[in-house]
């Protein structure tokens, strides 16, 4: 079977234009599936930030993606939302305030906090670093497991800068300890182990406003059954060369997935390449880690304070 | 000397610890907190009496004055218990969740015959004050129309790797939404201008929370009938040291606007100003604390306003019968937009 990923732009920006074109990007990669019982939808919420700031996954991606389901698989599916708690965000809130708790309820779907299900410690090794991770048993016992990222740069954490978050990234998210933050010491390496565990069956991208600089209204959705593959395309879309991308080379020495011969269905590439906003990993590290760093060294030379919010991070 | 005890050690309480602990006369010999990390805190800047229960650090004869920074839905009960005790009483805004609240604090306070002041750090920022300065001389004669701004980020805490309490999603604790948000705008409007009515308010949400996100708001001055606009918001992603806050005089000779007032580039604001305290500290002169952030040394104006009217026993800049008027009037905000807009109830 082909490697296929799928780039559609939406032609209008409401929820009738995400839907036709998240229909369009699912239907161009010939998915096949046997059995379509439990599925589980995985977006990503990051703080408390609306979808147009291009930080959290847009809600109308997922209604659309729980409608195919429902039209294509089956109508009876047991769909549930999910994410993790994480180091500054409640998934309960986050569902509440980005506008899934009404989806939920418009849906009849069910939203599961993955920091709350029963967990299994798996020993996972990466590049020669061995480590446990904490996975909720849900994310391996649904028949479908559907990945929805955002397209966006980043983030700078804790002296790693990795050049963009997307498919590999969003499932970090699966992790169901909530203080992360610990694992960003080793951040690729923990990303492609739970690359290595997690295996989506299905990831659809909401690219419909993207994170570069600034938030742009990119208007792209795409889809594809290889995550790495997805990744491969998005790190192109964005500008960036996917092989000067160390996650990538990473996930993919790992055996994460497979970018060989994968091939570019619907839009053209340079056609969903040309919007993308570019902004250097040295931005990041100047905007996050060094202001931070600086102003606890102004503090300690000039005795003046920072604020505690500043301080505790 | 003012012997200071701090009630509650969230981010605002951790701040005024530290604010404290660089004025002069002032000590703080005690803390209340239920969190043992915030305890932990506290201890670490060398402070020895530390509590659970902040009654326990109330029956501190030796404590002169209190800084309560506890959730809204607590500080009736904390002023009640502190006052009684004989303490003046530093709280942060709102005074309470209601103007019924507001008032018997207030008869609490005029019986005890302790200071209260409630903080209103907006009214001691650089620009305010000069904007203030310029419309009291007369300089834009008499204001017709102004305009409040303030849009920021309501839940994500800047940097801060920790989630917002819990009670921040509870509408009963939280109180009205505007009591947190808006609270700044109106009091500034009525500061500049006198008891005000709205004539319209608008409450809408942007995000599915069980309360409003933003608001539009217009007001006008009972006094000299001044229209204010203000428009006030928690939707707007925002990273330190972003901030969107301004206020716009229209007058019959001029204008005059808070963003005359304030850094163009914050960041160049931050290297100049953390430079000049470098070099003031490497010759000895005194630093100008968080004058790297404009907005941020409100904080430590408003509590040298504070210990000084204790000192000098006169009343605080900012007084209960303030804090009342203010959430009074924003009480009858919520009025004309929920007769405006019943289906928003």
């Amino acid at each position: 079977m082909d490697n296929l990923v799928s780039l559609i732009h939406v032609e209008s920006f409401n929820g009738e234009g995400i839907k036709k074109a998240v229909y369009e990007a699912i239907d161009l990669i010939d998915l096949s599936l046997s059995s379509v019982g439990s599925v589980v939808i995985k977006p990503n919420l990051r703080w408390y930030w609306d979808y147009s700031t291009g930080e959290t996954t847009d809600p109308r991606v997922v209604s659309a993606i729980i409608d195919y389901v429902r039209e294509r698989w089956n109508d009876g599916a047991d769909i549930k939302i999910v994410e993790s708690d994480a180091s500054a965000m409640r998934t309960k809130h986050a569902f509440k305030i980005l506008g899934y708790e009404k989806l939920a309820h418009e849906k009849s779907v069910e939203l599961f906090n993955l920091s709350k299900d029963e967990i299994y410690e798996k020993e996972i090794s990466v590049d020669g670093y061995k480590f446990m991770l904490p996975l909720p048993s849900i994310i391996f016992s649904s028949d479908l497991f559907i990945n929805v990222p955002k397209l966006k740069v980043g983030p700078y954490a804790s002296g790693q800068c990795l050049h963009m978050t997307c498919a590999l990234k969003n499932l970090f998210g699966c992790i169901a300890k909530p203080r992360k933050v610990e694992y960003h010491p080793h951040l690729r390496e923990v990303i492609v182990g739970v690359n290595k565990l997690v295996k989506p069956h299905l990831t659809v991208v909401d690219g419909v406003f993207a994170l570069g600089k600034n938030p742009v209204k990119l208007g792209l959705i795409m889809a594809g059954g290889d995550n790495l593959s997805v990744e491969f395309i998005a790190a192109e879309v964005m500008g960036y060369n996917p092989d000067g991308i160390d996650l990538i080379r990473l996930a993919s020495k790992e055996g994460v997935g497979n970018i060989k011969d994968v091939k570019v269905v619907g839009e053209s590439l340079d056609n969903a390449r040309k919007h993308f906003p570019k902004r250097s990993r040295l931005g990041f590290k100047l905007s996050w880690g060094l202001q931070l760093s600086l102003l606890l060294l102004y503090a300690k030379l000039s005795g003046d304070i920072i604020p505690p919010v500043l301080e505790s991070s | 000397m003012i012997r200071v005890g701090i009630i509650g050690l969230g981010k605002m309480g951790r701040l005024r610890l530290k604010i404290c602990r660089l004025l002069n006369d002032v000590k703080v010999v005690a803390v209340a907190d239920s969190s043992k990390r915030a305890l932990q805190f506290a201890e670490n800047t060398g402070i020895k009496q530390l509590y659970n229960d902040y009654n326990d650090l109330l029956k501190l004869e030796d404590v002169n004055a209190v800084i309560i920074s506890l959730p809204n839905f607590m500080h009736v009960e904390s002023i009640t218990a502190a006052t009684e005790t004989g303490k003046h009483v530093f709280v942060e805004k709102p005074l309470a969740r209601t103007s019924t609240e507001c008032e018997h604090i207030g008869n609490l306070v005029r019986r005890s015959g302790v200071k209260l002041m409630v903080g209103h750090n907006y009214r001691f920022f650089d620009c305010v004050e000069k904007v203030r300065k310029i419309y009291d001389e007369g300089v834009i004669g008499e204001a017709e129309l102004s305009t409040l701004e303030l849009v920021y980020d309501g839940f994500t805490p800047w940097l801060e790797p920790r989630p917002m309490p819990e009670w921040y999603f509870d509408p009963d604790k939280i109180g009205m939404w505007l009591l947190d948000a808006g609270y700044h705008l109106v009091d500034l409007f009525q500061w500049f201008f006198g008891n005000s009515e709205p004539l319209y308010a608008y409450l809408g949400h942007r995000y599915h929370l069980p309360y409003e996100d933003h608001a539009v708001i217009v007001l006008r001055s009972n006094e000299d009938l001044t229209k204010g606009i203000l428009n006030v918001g928690w939707f707007c992603k925002m990273i330190f040291p972003q901030f969107n806050f301004r206020m716009i005089l229209h007058g019959t000779a001029g204008f005059t606007s808070t963003d005359q007032f304030t850094p163009r580039n914050i960041y160049l604001h931050i290297v100049k100003e953390s430079t000049k305290n470098i070099f003031r500290r490497f010759f000895g002169a005194k630093i100008e604390v968080l004058s790297y952030t404009y907005y941020y040394m409100s904080y430590l104006k408003e509590l040298k306003n504070f210990f000084n009217s204790i000192k000098n026993d006169e009343e605080p800049a900012v007084t209960v019968n303030d804090a009342i008027k203010t959430v009074r009037t924003i009480e009858d905000i919520y009025k004309v937009a929920y007769d405006e807009y019943p289906h928003k109830r």
